[in-house]
């Protein structure tokens, strides 16, 4: 039987791969950003 | 505001005030009105964390702050995902096994009463003041707007939170963020796309987003490392996570959203759910802001945004003179930009440069006729939708900023009341009342805050630069506070009394850091939880206390 606490992460089962993904989404997240910010900059 | 308007803000609101009243009815326990019974799922947590956290100002401000200084601000929210991860992973665990009301109550288990005390009273005198202006500030704001009565709005707003969170309590507040937060959403998207569709017709969004980048506006990410700058990528991912870690795990407006959760897996979920959709969504609101900066490239802005300040200074003789340079500085800077558009080499982007600056100094030269501090960011956004959006839209708009501020207020007067009785009232002045008892008291304690609330803001105008006090009252104690919480999860030797000694050293250092150096506040978070840390537990108990402060801790 699972206790409560252990219940498995949503999707991917475990909770140390699902933070893990979270921690990879912010760093796409930023390196997108940075893109934008790079191809925005304007002519110099 | 036309008819259809007021049909879509009114209609909205009350069906969201009525929703609130009926979700929460059979509030009548403790655990139902101050925990809706931990019942909640991690959708309706993560929404009502999201639409706490999104204050009216935090609508209204953040578009004019990507207006006035760029993008740069997502930066101050990459730390939040991290954040959300290592609550997560650490003190919801905790939180969930203590089956706890509050986050101090843990503390008292893990250390001692005066611990308890001491971290409830922080959070009720800085949460206390926060309502007052979480209310007061969005009032402010709609009056010079639209010419409303700021008092009215307080009184109006005011008396439909209080109605809602008095009678349905916890329940009543998550399911009203859940509508609000929805409401917030559309209206994001909304006004990105009016300000899409606004832009003049020969122009393209990728046109728009040149113009913006040229203009300094997307300037997203910045990898510098400065301590004084205030928004950076270091400073932002570093300073930002132990803001984050500090407000979502230390402060009981947010960790009670997800206490109500309805398992251990929900509480997460909720708080990963967050860490998904919050860099999105300010990313959106400031690209808006940015959208709104190019379109009054090319649609004259009000040289003044803050209406009643423009009416006072337009009877000045030199005013004509003035505004007449302004407006000429204007057409420089649209013909500049034509041309940019149509050349995008860099002699057209220097003549941009030039034209924006010329035009900024003519800005300023206006702003100098106020004769004293003047900040229009707030009033930036709602004079382009207000101006420029189609009827129907304003109200949706309206609406979502009633929402940000309904939202807000309601959990931060839930949690109020929660702490006062649960902390204060039950613990020291009349422990083992029955459970009626505690849930009459509750209502009166929501009740007294929402008052409170209301009284403080309606008093808002004379307190002037005390508000801006209270904004930094925050982040003096968020890191500090932190500490103790730090001290109490991972540090088993670390005592009641060290906690509050650290306590102590950590404001200390916060405050000197505040008055003596130029560091950026994002980094007081930081430097006041390593101090209460390092003092926590160099006055710790010794080793051979450091199991019993396991156990004391709730640790596996």
């Amino acid at each position: 039987m699972i206790h409560p606490d252990d219940e498995p992460a949503p999707l991917v089962g475990s909770w140390g791969t699902l933070y893990a993904l979270v921690v990879l989404y912010l760093f796409v997240l930023i390196a997108l950003f940075y893109a934008f910010t790079v191809a925005f900059r304007g002519p110099r | 505001m036309r008819t259809l308007d007021w049909v879509v803000l009114v209609g909205s609101t009350l069906v969201i005030v009525l929703y609130g009243l009926y979700k929460g009815r059979g509030s009548g326990t403790v655990s139902s009105y101050l925990l809706a019974n931990r019942s909640m799922p991690w959708w309706a947590m993560g929404l009502s964390i999201m639409a706490t956290q999104a204050s009216a100002i935090t609508f209204i401000g953040t578009t004019g702050q990507s207006y006035v200084d760029g993008m740069r601000f997502v930066q101050f929210y990459f730390g939040l995902p991290l954040a959300m991860v290592i609550l997560s992973a650490t003190a919801v665990p905790f939180f969930h096994r203590a089956g706890v009301y509050t986050a101090y109550e843990y503390l008292e288990r893990r250390f001692d009463p005066k611990t308890r005390t001491l971290t409830a009273l922080v959070f009720l005198v800085q949460r206390g003041l926060g309502v007052g202006i979480a209310l007061y500030a969005p009032a402010v704001v709609l009056s010079v707007i639209f010419g409303w009565s700021d008092r009215w709005t307080v009184v109006l707003m005011g008396v439909l939170v209080i109605a809602y969170t008095v009678f349905g309590g916890i329940k009543a507040v998550t399911w009203t963020d859940v509508q609000q937060m929805a409401i917030m959403f559309v209206g994001i998207i909304a006004a990105l796309t009016s300000a899409v569709l606004l832009l003049p017709g020969h122009m393209s969004l990728g046109d728009a987003l040149f113009l913006a980048g040229a203009s300094g506006k997307l300037n997203a990410v910045d990898l510098s490392f400065d301590w004084t700058n205030r928004y950076n990528l270091w400073s932002g991912l570093i300073g930002g996570m132990f803001l984050a870690l500090s407000y979502f795990g230390c402060d009981q407006s947010q960790v009670q959203r997800y206490l109500t959760g309805r398992s251990l897996r929900h509480m997460r979920v909720s708080l990963i759910f967050n860490a998904g959709m919050k860099v999105p969504m300010q990313f959106l609101i400031l690209l808006t802001g940015a959208l709104v900066f190019v379109f009054f490239l090319f649609e004259p802005p009000p040289m003044l945004f803050h209406r009643a300040e423009r009416e006072r200074v337009s009877g000045m003789t030199a005013y004509g003179e003035v505004e007449s340079r302004y407006r000429e500085a204007f057409a420089a800077r649209r013909e500049a930009a034509q041309a940019l558009l149509q050349s995008r080499d860099a002699p057209a982007a220097e003549r941009f440069e030039a034209a924006r600056r010329r035009f900024d100094a003519a800005r300023a030269d206006g702003i100098k006729l106020t004769g004293g501090p003047y900040n229009d960011t707030n009033y930036v956004f709602l004079t382009f939708v207000t101006r420029y959006l189609p009827t129907g839209i304003v109200g949706l708009i309206l609406s979502a900023i009633f929402a940000a501020a309904m939202s807000t207020i309601s959990a931060e007067l839930n949690s109020l009341a929660t702490t006062t009785v649960i902390d204060l009232y039950q613990r020291h002045v009349r422990p083992g009342a029955s459970d009626s008892h505690y849930v009459l008291v509750s209502r009166l304690a929501t009740g007294f805050w929402g008052v409170y609330a209301m009284g403080f803001a309606l008093f808002g105008n004379r307190l002037g630069s005390l508000i801006e006090a209270v904004n930094m009252i925050g982040s003096l104690f968020y890191g500090s506070v932190l500490g103790v919480f730090v001290l109490a999860f991972f540090v088993p030797r670390a005592t009641g009394t060290g906690a509050c000694t650290g306590l102590a050293a950590g404001l200390a250092t916060v405050w000197w850091m505040n008055r003596y150096t130029g560091i950026s506040y994002l980094w007081f978070n930081v430097a006041g939880c390593l101090v209460v840390v390092a003092v926590g537990a160099m006055m710790g108990r010794g080793l051979q206390g450091a199991s019993e402060g396991r156990r004391l801790a709730g640790r596996p």
